[in-house]
């Protein structure tokens, strides 16, 4: 099983690094769904695993929320307030793509030598799931920097989320299903918040680029 | 005499394969666009039928413009020589043959180039300065690619590492492996001009790239040009499927029928990749010229990390 969640834990990192060389928001909503799949595989797998040695079933109902949750209604909610945006110019990033490919290598490198020195991470097989992991965090927070657009940064947040929520499977093969529970909740609010946000700045300024904030100072 | 073996049942393997993949593809994006498209088998009809026609060579060229099919399609036959469609048969190996692979190639694509700028076409010269461009941001990431599959089993020969491979059982469950797939997956794309990079069916001036190139050629140089371009794609084809989904293993039988299974389930695997690259082709549209770098990038980032992850793991 440890070889399937080592692949797993590779293709996430692949998708993300998909996320940030994606140019329009319509197909970075997609990868963020597609990567949403495959977090949600590898919670199938620890999930069945657990329910045949332990008999455990709470991590298959977290399986079944994050596929409700992540692949089917929070792709769709950002695909709805993205239509009900009307400045729709695609191109919202600071830097060109392959600079940010190359910054996001450098968070990786990095995650390489910050994980090892967190105890008990370092141990095994855990290691290299969790430096795939924890960069999957780095990189969203790279991603929410890097974009303009306020839908990128709801996209780069679910991307941080997702890469939390990744790391405490990794390093703990299931969290109490309570703690799940909690974090799926306020997931769900900050997105229905951060959608009704975008929609009002939209009304409001007509615009949903972020760079016109500098506008404010003084 | 195993070596003279070898080379008639790769050459023959490959040559008779190698347009058959091209009708494949074809075939398949012709089926996704609900049309009833050419016959899986026309591309061979296509050659026979330029192999039989003299060709018009332009005034104004000088040798390079004749010589360069020949070198074209005997590179690509060099390639084939040194990628084995199956290891039942002891192949012709060094130390180094990989990267030499990369370079033979690289060979191939300079005379192309400079036959395309030499008939003083607009688009030859368009065509070859963005060859040029692709293949300059292609190359490192193949080469990361390479090492990183080399370094894993000590070794730059390519049988011995397909044959190690074959000892992994399956390679794509390790991930350094599956990035450095799906990598070269990302190359084979581009290196065989197929769509985000180039479009192999269009002749409209602004995007075609490798399609430009060969503009000025016709009958029986045109057939090797085109030959040429077949083999390479099916010899990246098969350095991918043998090197990252190996079968040879599996196979418990010696001799003959071993070597005639082992063949069949290679070409399988062929027709499986094909129709792979053929449904991505049909999946996505082409690339603006100056996008091709952020998927350069992604290649070379995925084999990059591909190189971490067995520094890492150490295995």
């Amino acid at each position: 099983m440890e070889k399937y969640l080592d692949v797993l834990s590779a293709l996430i990192l692949f998708s993300s690094f998909v996320l940030v060389a994606n140019k329009r928001i319509i197909s970075y909503i997609r990868t963020f769904q597609l990567q949403a799949c495959l977090i949600a595989l590898t919670a199938g797998i620890m999930g069945v695993d657990s329910f045949l040695a332990e008999g455990k079933y709470d991590i298959l109902v977290v399986c079944l929320i994050i596929i409700i949750l992540k692949v089917y209604y929070i792709p769709r909610l950002l695909h709805k307030t993205y239509a009900s945006v009307e400045y729709k110019v695609e191109k919202d990033f600071f830097l060109n793509i392959p600079i940010l490919i190359f910054f996001c290598c450098f968070l990786v490198l990095f995650a390489y030598f910050a994980v090892p020195t967190i105890g008990r991470a370092a141990e095994g097989n855990v290691n290299i799931q969790v430096i795939n992991s924890f960069s999957l965090v780095l990189i969203g927070f790279f991603f929410m920097i890097s974009r303009k657009k306020a839908i990128g940064q709801i996209v780069g947040f679910l991307v941080i989320e997702n890469g939390i929520f990744i790391t405490a499977m990794f390093s703990t093969h299931g969290m109490p299903f309570i703690v799940d529970v909690g974090v799926f909740i306020d997931l769900i609010t900050a997105v229905l918040i951060m959608g009704i946000m975008v929609t009002r700045i939209n009304d409001q300024f007509e615009t949903i680029d972020i760079n016109q904030l500098k506008n404010l100072r003084g | 005499m195993t070596t003279f073996i070898y080379i008639v049942l790769q050459l023959a393997v490959i040559i008779l394969l190698a347009p058959l993949v091209n009708g494949i593809i074809k075939k398949v994006k012709a089926l996704t666009q609900k049309r009833r498209g050419a016959p899986v088998l026309q591309m061979y009809f296509d050659l026979y039928k330029l192999l039989g026609k003299s060709s018009v060579v332009s005034e104004v060229t000088s040798w390079v413009f004749s010589a360069a099919p020949f070198i074209v399609f005997s590179s690509a036959l060099t390639a084939a020589l040194l990628v084995p469609v199956t290891t039942f048969v002891r192949p012709l190996a060094f130390p180094g043959d990989i990267i030499m692979l990369v370079y033979i190639f690289a060979l191939g694509r300079f005379f192309m180039s400079l036959a395309a700028l030499d008939a003083g076409g607009t688009f030859g010269g368009m065509g070859s300065s963005r060859e040029a461009m692709i293949s300059s941001l292609i190359e490192p990431s193949l080469l990361v690619s390479v090492f990183t599959v080399g370094l894993t089993f000590q070794s730059t020969s390519i049988d011995e590492i397909m044959r190690a491979m074959q000892g992994v059982g399956f390679p794509l469950l390790r991930p350094a492996f599956t990035l450095t797939f799906i990598a070269m997956f990302i190359i084979i794309i581009a290196e065989t001009s197929r769509i985000p990079v180039d479009d192999p069916s269009t002749h409209l001036e602004l995007t075609m790239v490798h399609e430009a190139m060969i503009l000025e050629y016709s009958g029986r140089q045109l057939a090797l040009m085109e030959f040429g371009a077949a083999i390479k794609q099916l010899v990246f084809m098969t350095l991918l499927v043998n090197l990252f989904l190996p079968h040879d293993q599996f196979i418990a039988c010696p001799g003959i029928g071993g070597l005639a299974l082992s063949l069949a389930i290679y070409v399988l695997k062929i027709i499986g990749l094909s129709v792979l690259i053929a449904a991505f082709e049909a999946s996505t549209v082409k690339f603006r010229f100056f996008s091709i770098p952020n998927l350069a990038a992604l290649s070379f980032i995925l084999s990059f990390l591909g190189f971490l992850q067995f520094f890492v793991l150490g295995r």
